[in-house]
Order: structure tokens, then C-alpha cells, then sequence
């Protein structure tokens, strides 16, 4: 039976399943077809109105596609988005440890969050890009500053998320862990933390997000390097089909991020489906 | 045994600052190897004294104890069987009933050995791997049960184990609780709204009164051991039930 598998699977001549090397092709297309054509359609009116319409920052989607190969060819890419991956991955993951930290604390013990509910709102809804000229205060033109700014970008979403999460576990759960003897430690560990963790990563996914807006804003607006310098830069001369190429790269670090928590989420959340 | 003396419990009620009396002046004790029902009507507080005795909650006045020691928190020689399962939605049967052995040290190997013997003695065979959204009701508190038993307490407490159930599975679980009850021996507090239930299971019933709750009565069970569903049509138990039902009828005219 299993011999049988992998003579399939090898390719082996079986003339009623006739080999097909586009399978994952095919069910990629057929799968996100919807995705797919969505994008397709979007490039396409974007070409014809930038065509067409002939505005300065409207270029063409092949130009900024030009711009972005440039770009790739020259190094400037590879160059710029070592420093922005370097802070958003250093911010976001003091966000996460922070967030969910704070989160579990506020989640577990009412009191604290009574204390830091108010604080932690107001850092939530207060636009964090205020915080961009005091962390430029605080920590100069440093690496520091910017990832101090992908810290309160992504933080408080994670805490806020993270605190429901853990609030709203099934108390009878609790209740039957404390029925066999478990303390506070051995609750958070077997049932707390597998409980909230559906909750816990839609936190993560919004805060992934918002460590890329943070490390963008952070770039342009104080530590002018990585992308974010590239963009400012570049409107700066009123080249919109490089700030587009830029905010392209941007896209897909958003995207491949939100990827990759996506992956983790479903492997550590599979009992959910 | 399990011994409990002018046992009192009230409740804050948030809203107005006063509390609410949900328990007063309990009495009453319960064997080693004993089964004893509680039945009263809701709001009577069957599930707060039960969760007492397990060492869930604190209680004001009075004593509980347990071979004459007092209950300050819960205990190894007591587990629990809860009404809504509360079963671990991301664990697998196997895993969700080696949970009390697991959190108490047990190696790895030794739960595992339990806890097949545990899915044999209810009835889960091939159904380890299964998560419990995947099982029925009655599985789920199979599973329930069988987490219960892997520590082998000397005092199973049951509150409402099957009150989630249809009547075709709960009467099943009756069933294998008494099978079960047989080979083990426990000594059992089971709590239920189901007068059937209370006489089918119980050496005695103890009936209860509400608001506040107080013991109105224990009333013994003089039906022969091992039941079967047969006991159902004796006249000792048709009586037994009916003497509840007016008891329980009485209470709840002029409430409802």
C-alpha cells in the first residue's frame, strides 16, 4: 500500500492517473482564483488610467514596476530594507514580549487592569506618530528612536487583545484546573495561555501590521534610513513612480509578515478549525 | 467522611452591598463508600455547597471536613465531574483525561498506562485522539468522568453530571455510574434537579430547602444493591419520588 504511494508519487507510469507536474499550480489558481483576478484586474486599470489620464503622481504600473526592477538590479533595495527589517523585527518583538506580558497580567488580575486600562487605551487610540518627536528627543537620530516607535505602534493592540483573551477563557476551565490541585503558575501554562491563543494571535496579526506602518513612519519621519528614507526621499523630488515602487516593497513585507504569523497561528491553533 | 456542621455561605450581591444567604446552617454527613444525592429546587444552593466541599470556594461559618480535617482548598483525595464537562477544546481525549494526573507529577509513561484503563472502563476505546468537540454529550462526560477517576480519589463530587444530557444518554450514564459505583466504591456526592436521578443513584437523598439553603431532609434509599433500571417500578421507589415531588412541589408553588 505504501509501496504503492510513492511509485505514484515518483511518477511511475500509471495510466490512470496520468502524471500532473501543474497540480499545485492548478490548485493554486483554482483555490485563489478570486485573489488572483482581483489583482490582475487592479493592475490592469491602473495601467490604463495612468495611461490615460497622464497626472503626475499617476504613473503607469509598468513604470513603477520599471522603478522597482531598478531599484532590485541597482541594490538599493537590499541595501535600504536591511535597516527596516532589522527595526521592525527588533520592535515588534519587544511589542510582543511587552504586549503580552501586560496583556496576561491585566487579563488575569482585575485590579491591574483597573490600573493601567486607562494608559493603555489612550496609547492605543492616541495616533502614535505624536511619539515621534519625543523619542527623537529622547534617543537622538538613533536606531533606538524608530524602534521605540515600532514598540508603540504594535504594543497596545497586542496588550488590549491579549487582555481580552485571557479574561474571557471559560472559567469553568479554571475552575476545573483548581479542582485538581493547580496553582496560579500551572493555570496560566495548561490553560490559560492554550485557551486565549486564537484571541491572542488576531491581537499579534493587527500589531504585525502596525509594526510595518511604525517602522515606515518611523524611518521618514526621524532616523531617515531604510525604506521609509527611500519614500521621503523620493517625494520629496516628486518621482511618484519610485514612492510607489517603495510602497510596493512595503506591501510585501506586510504581507510575507502577516504570513508567517498566519502559519504560526495555524499550527498552534489547530483545534479551533 | 465528609462532615459538615453549621455551615453558612452568603454572597455579595454587588449592585446593593448586601449579601444574599445561600447557605445556612447545613448539616449533615456523608460516609466513606456512600452515595448521597442532593436534590432541591434552583436556588437552593446544592451546587455552592457542593463546591464548597470540593474547596472551590471559601465559606463563612461553621465546619467542613474531611476524615476530620477541614477543607481549606481543594485536596487529592476529592475530584470533581462538572455539569458542563469542562473539557480542554485544544486537547485530545487522552490528553484531557491525564490532565489531573499530569499536573500532579505522574510520569509520563504511568499516565498514559491510567489512562488506558480509564478509556476501557468507560467505554472510549478508539476514540483517544479525538478532540471533545469531535465526541457527543455523553462522551464528553465520559471523558469527564474517566479525567475524575485517572487520580483516584476517595471522593468523586458530581455536580449535575448529567443534567446537559437527553434523557436516553443520562439514563445510559445512570446506568454506567452504578456499574461503575459497584467495582470502586466512592464515596459519591451527586447533585441533581432529576428526581429519578436522586433514588435511582443514592444510598440516601438529601433534599433541601431554598433561600436560603438549608437541609429540609435525608431520606435513605432502602433499594437493593446493585439497581438496575429494573428498581424503577418498586413500590419503595415510586413512593420515595413522589414524597420528593410533593416536597419539591410545595417549595416551588407560589415561586413560580
Amino acid at each position: 500500500m505504501k509501496q504503492e504511494t510513492v511509485a505514484k508519487a515518483a511518477g511511475n507510469s500509471s495510466p490512470a492517473r496520468p502524471v500532473d507536474r501543474l497540480w499545485v499550480l492548478r490548485r493554486f489558481t483554482r483555490e485563489n482564483a478570486p485573489e488572483v483576478l482581483a489583482l490582475l484586474a487592479g493592475a490592469a486599470l491602473w495601467e490604463v488610467l495612468g495611461w490615460s489620464l497622464g497626472l503626475q503622481w499617476l504613473p503607469p504600473f509598468s513604470k513603477v514596476m520599471e522603478a522597482l526592477a531598478q531599484f532590485v538590479a541597482s541594490g538599493v533595495i537590499v541595501a535600504n530594507l536591511g535597516s527596516s527589517l532589522q527595526g521592525l523585527i527588533v520592535g515588534f518583538s519587544l511589542a510582543l514580549i511587552l504586549g503580552l506580558f501586560l496583556g496576561s497580567l491585566m487579563g488575569r488580575y482585575r485590579p491591574v487592569e483597573k490600573a493601567l486600562d486607562i494608559y493603555v487605551h489612550a496609547f492605543f487610540v492616541c495616533p502614535s506618530i505624536v511619539f515621534a518627536p519625543i523619542f527623537f528627543a529622547i534617543f537622538g537620530l538613533s536606531d533606538a528612536a524608530r524602534i521605540a516607535i515600532v514598540v508603540v505602534y504594535a504594543m497596545f493592540v497586542i496588550v488590549i487583545n491579549t487582555a481580552t483573551a485571557i479574561r474571557t477563557v471559560d472559567p469553568s476551565l479554571v475552575e476545573m484546573a483548581r479542582s485538581f490541585g493547580c496553582g496560579e503558575a500551572q493555570i496560566f501554562r495548561r490553560i490559560l495561555l492554550p485557551a486565549s491563543l486564537p484571541l491572542v494571535f488576531a491581537g499579534i496579526r493587527l500589531g504585525v501590521g502596525r509594526a510595518v506602518k511604525g517602522m515606515i513612519n518611523g524611518e521618514m519621519l526621524i532616523a531617515f534610513v531604510g525604506l521609509g528614507a527611500l519614500a521621503q526621499r523620493y517625494g520629496a523630488q516628486f518621482d511618484a513612480a519610485k514612492v510607489f515602487a517603495v510602497a510596493m516593497v512595503v506591501l510585501v513585507i506586510g504581507l510575507v509578515s502577516n504570513s508567517l504569523v498566519q502559519i504560526l497561528e495555524n499550527r498552534l491553533t489547530r483545534w479551533t478549525e | 467522611m465528609i462532615k459538615v456542621r453549621a455551615l453558612s455561605k452568603e454572597f455579595d450581591m454587588r449592585d446593593n452591598g448586601a449579601g444574599v444567604l445561600a447557605l445556612s446552617d447545613i448539616d449533615f454527613e456523608v460516609h466513606d463508600n456512600e452515595f448521597v444525592t442532593i436534590i432541591g429546587p434552583s436556588g437552593c444552593g446544592k451546587t455552592t455547597l457542593l463546591r464548597i466541599i470540593a474547596g472551590l470556594i471559601p465559606y463563612d461559618q461553621g465546619e467542613v471536613a474531611i476524615d476530620g480535617r477541614a477543607i481549606t482548598g481543594p485536596g487529592p483525595e476529592r475530584a470533581v465531574v462538572f455539569q458542563n464537562f469542562a473539557l480542554m477544546p485544544w486537547a485530545d481525549v487522552l490528553a484531557n483525561i491525564t490532565f489531573g494526573l499530569e499536573v500532579r507529577g505522574t510520569p509520563p509513561n504511568e499516565c498514559r498506562d491510567k489512562a488506558r484503563d480509564l478509556i476501557r472502563l468507560v467505554g472510549l476505546e478508539g476514540f483517544e485522539k479525538r478532540l471533545p468537540k469531535e465526541l457527543s454529550g455523553g462522551m464528553q462526560q465520559r471523558v469527564g468522568l474517566a479525567r475524575a477517576l485517572a487520580v483516584n480519589p476517595q471522593i468523586l463530587l458530581m455536580d449535575e453530571p448529567f443534567g446537559a444530557l437527553d434523557e436516553q444518554t443520562r439514563r445510559l450514564l445512570q446506568e454506567q455510574l452504578l456499574q461503575l459505583w459497584e467495582e470502586q466504591r466512592k464515596t459519591v456526592v451527586f447533585v441533581t434537579h432529576s428526581m429519578d436521578e436522586a433514588v435511582m443513584l443514592g444510598d440516601r437523598v438529601m433534599l433541601m430547602t431554598p433561600r436560603p439553603g438549608r437541609v429540609k431532609e435525608m431520606i435513605d434509599v432502602p433499594l437493593q444493591r446493585p439497581r438496575s433500571p429494573q428498581v424503577e417500578k418498586s413500590t419503595a421507589f415510586v413512593e420515595i419520588k413522589e414524597y420528593l415531588w410533593e416536597n419539591l412541589r410545595a417549595m416551588q408553588v407560589g415561586e413560580s
